[in-house]
């Protein structure tokens, strides 16, 4: 496998360069350079033949191969991807790639999105700043998703990283608007601010005016997530002198006419957030905005339209047919109706994040609209079944995105209903799904027609569907459906199970059988110690485990911790702190909360109270 | 310098963080999130973001100010013992609640400020219990004491 790696490099390397000699080329593209011969090569070469392998899987199993790979391959790193913050310390990670430019870090489990995991828990990202600094890493790109993040940390990081670029911040939360002032004053190269869903404490204070004018470097701009009022004029002085700026979004302080200022001094926008206009616009208003959209002909992506009237989305039909990605996942007040109309004019559309306002029958136009659909995500405008309207969209409008759109292979869908027949059907029509994700709103719901499980409907997911990477199940479940899913779907790495399964056999069906699974996260299912126990080697190779709200007991849990010192074995328990002490002895008792990762490192020191490690 | 001025008066839900940590525990909860009132303080279920459900709490507010506005109050002509029954809030203002009204009754009906022998007046009695001419306070605060309405004779003010 790493013959046929390097030999791909090789080819890359060669295409592009003249300058290494013919007979080198010549045995490289005929295979036959062996391992050890490439050793030959001076290590600049080796260095640069990596350079053209950027996957970081691919990158590890290169590091894999001999000594002098493993140190060649260290030091010509780049990029880092580390997928659990507490799986390895900063001072590790430094050490073993020193001209580390670009960190990607993951905090708080997946299941922190949900308010299942307590605010402290952890995921700081201070020790990391603070050790990158003292090394003086040459860091330029840091993306951070659910990590605690101070105001001090970004002061820290806006003061020690010269060359830094890129700073992206996904559900993350712990700062305010003063960190990001002093991103803004400090960081002189800056190109990328993307702030996406984020807790932030707005001071309403003058952030954006903490650019310095010398600032003209920004080619991304996302503030979406602020609640506050910002100083409008140092914005639109900011966008003015930014001649590289391709995406801005911004927040719902941003009135119409400052939205139209800034669309007219940045026609070459391509990716744009909208804020938010609650009242109808004047008509004079409308149509200067009109009028800086149609200068904008490289917009390609929109988003945003919380709290927007109904006609200011019509502003956007002239370049609706270039949109490539459309998402109005917070449009809450734009109906049904209008969202049809609108969608089946943008014929290039590739990523759709929608309401399910849009019903089944929009569905079925974008369908027979958007052929060239990838994605697609429909969130529900009931949570809760409080309202009595049957515009919701159900599996007929699943079936039939499944069956006009044929580039698809993403979907996360909240539906009230489903059936197998529906999901057989989807199957069928869509092999070459990567991510599945159902969500039916009502837990333990059955096929609404049989009044069966959906066993079969999602076996048949996973049969067809070769190529699944992730998956999410939902309604009315037995173990049988986990009989499928760890027999059919050898390519799966995140499973996420809710009110599913009747006994130990249903997790212990997928331990075995998804040879390639690393998330695992489970809630409310009827899985124990059993289950938890029986294959302890298995989570060496996986990322994690979360199980709320099932049959684990303490017991287990400490007994699975003495078994797998290599892990971390956290429980978490938020009822207050005297719980866990009062209860100590008592080994049966179920577990609140589990979540458990592989580490090299050992147990963590910045645990708060709820959370006890084993 | 130009502010959006509808932000500070916007209705956003800032409670993000909304209900205590110390909620109820979900070992014990007997039905399912969705159904179930322990449920109601933990915002786990369905798996939607904080943004999200924030956004749409918001819109459900909103729908509900819709419902929760239609105020159907009582209204008698003296000397007439059939009373009828009016929904203050499908109304403007004053002018618009007498034009409706005098059409009601067949008759012309005016506020305290322009009496005279012919007309009739319009009065209500207030969450106090007290019978006051109507047409005194600004629209807004008359629907939140207005009980219910009478038109008098003339001679009664």
């Amino acid at each position: 496998m790493n013959r046929a790696l390097c030999s791909r490099a090789y080819l890359l390397c060669f295409s592009k360069s003249k300058s290494l000699p013919f007979e080198w080329m010549d045995r490289a593209i005929k295979l036959q350079l062996s391992t050890s011969e490439m050793n030959y090569f001076p290590d600049e070469v080796i260095e640069h033949i990596f350079d053209f392998i950027a996957s970081h899987r691919d990158r590890n199993s290169i590091s894999l191969v001999s000594k002098s790979w493993h140190k060649i391959e260290r030091y010509s790193r780049h990029q880092v991807f580390i997928g659990n913050c507490y799986a390895i310390s900063p001072e590790r990670l430094i050490r073993r790639f020193p001209c580390l430019r670009s960190l990607t870090l993951k905090g708080k489990p997946h299941f922190a999105d949900f308010n299942l995991v307590p605010h402290e828990w952890g995921g700081f990202l201070h020790p990391w700043i603070d050790a990158l600094s003292k090394a003086r890493v040459g860091l330029e790109e840091l993306r951070l998703k659910r990590m605690v993040v101070s105001d001090e940390s970004l002061e820290l990081l806006s003061r020690s990283f010269v060359s830094f670029k890129s700073l992206v911040l996904v559900s993350c939360d712990g700062f305010t608007t003063n960190g990001l002032a002093s991103i803004a004053a400090n960081c002189r190269n800056l190109r990328e601010l993307d702030l996406q869903e984020n807790e932030i404490d707005d001071h309403r204070g003058q952030w954006l005016n903490c650019f310095p004018d010398s600032c003209t470097t920004l080619v991304s701009l996302n503030f979406a997530c602020l609640e506050g009022e910002i100083n409008l004029s140092a914005l639109e002085r900011l966008v003015a002198r930014s001649p590289n700026l391709k995406s801005l979004k911004v927040n719902r302080a941003v009135p119409l006419d400052a939205l139209t200022r800034l669309m007219s001094c940045a026609p070459q926008l391509v990716d744009l957030g909208v804020g938010c206009y609650e009242n109808e616009p004047e008509a004079e208003s409308f149509d200067s905005l009109m009028a800086a959209i149609k200068k904008c002909t490289l917009l390609r992506s929109l988003s945003g339209f919380s709290e927007v009237a109904p006609v200011c989305l019509t502003a956007f039909y002239p370049i609706c047919e270039n949109l490539t990605s459309l998402n109005l996942s917070y449009a809450a007040e734009i109906q049904g109706n209008h969202l049809i109309e609108f969608v089946q004019f943008c014929k290039r559309l590739q990523l759709l994040w929608i309401l399910d306002s849009i019903g089944d029958k929009g569905l079925e136009v974008v369908a027979s609209s958007c052929k060239e659909l990838q994605e697609l995500r429909v969130f529900p405008s009931d949570p809760h079944d409080e309202e009595d309207n049957n515009t919701a969209v159900t599996e007929v409008g699943l079936v039939a995105i499944s069956a006009g759109c044929p580039k698809l292979h993403s979907i996360l869908y909240f539906c009230k209903q489903m059936t197998n027949a529906a999901l057989i059907t989807v199957a069928k029509n869509c092999p070459n799904f990567i991510r599945f994700r159902l969500c039916i709103l009502e837990p333990t719901k059955p096929d609404h027609i049989t009044s069966q499980s959906l066993d079969e409907g999602f076996g048949a997911i996973v049969q067809f569907c070769k190529g699944l990477r992730r998956l999410s199940v939902s309604g009315l479940l037995t173990d049988k459906v986990f009989l499928y899913i760890g027999m059919y779907a050898e390519q799966l790495e995140m499973l996420s199970i809710a009110f599913a399964g009747d006994t130990d056999k249903g997790m212990l069906y997928v331990l075995n059988g998804c040879k390639k699974l690393r998330k695992l996260e489970i809630r409310d299912s009827p899985f124990g110690n059993a289950a938890l126990l029986a294959d302890v080697g298995k989570y060496e190779t996986m990322r994690s485990l979360w199980m709320s709200s099932c049959e684990v007991t303490l017991g287990g849990c400490k007994r699975l911790a003495r078994n797998a010192p290599w892990l971390n074995v956290e429980i978490i328990n938020e009822n207050e702190n005297g719980r866990m002490e009062r209860n100590e002895e008592d080994e049966r008792e179920k577990v609140d909360k589990l979540y458990l990762y592989r580490t090299v490192v050992g147990t963590r020191k910045d645990a708060p109270p709820c959370v006890t490690i084993l | 310098m130009e502010i959006c001025n509808s932000y500070s008066s916007s209705s956003v839900d800032s409670t993000k963080h909304s209900a205590s940590e110390s909620s109820v525990n979900l070992s014990l909860s007997l039905t399912f999130p969705s159904t179930s009132p322990q449920r109601a303080t933990k915002q786990d279920w369905p798996p939607i973001k904080p943004r999200l459900r924030d956004t749409l709490k918001v819109r459900r507010r909103l729908l509900q100010r819709d419902y929760d506005t239609c105020l159907f109050v009582k209204v008698y002509m003296e000397g007439v013992p059939i009373g009828r029954k009016l929904d203050l809030s499908t109304f403007s203002g004053y002018e618009s609640l007498l034009e409706n009204l005098s059409h009601m009754f067949n008759t012309s009906i005016i506020c305290g400020n322009h009496r005279d022998r012919k007309h009739h007046v319009l009065t209500y009695q207030d969450t106090d219990g007290d019978w006051m001419m109507v047409g005194d306070i600004p629209w807004e605060m008359f629907l939140e004491t207005v009980r219910r309405l009478k038109i008098t004779k003339p001679e009664r003010c």
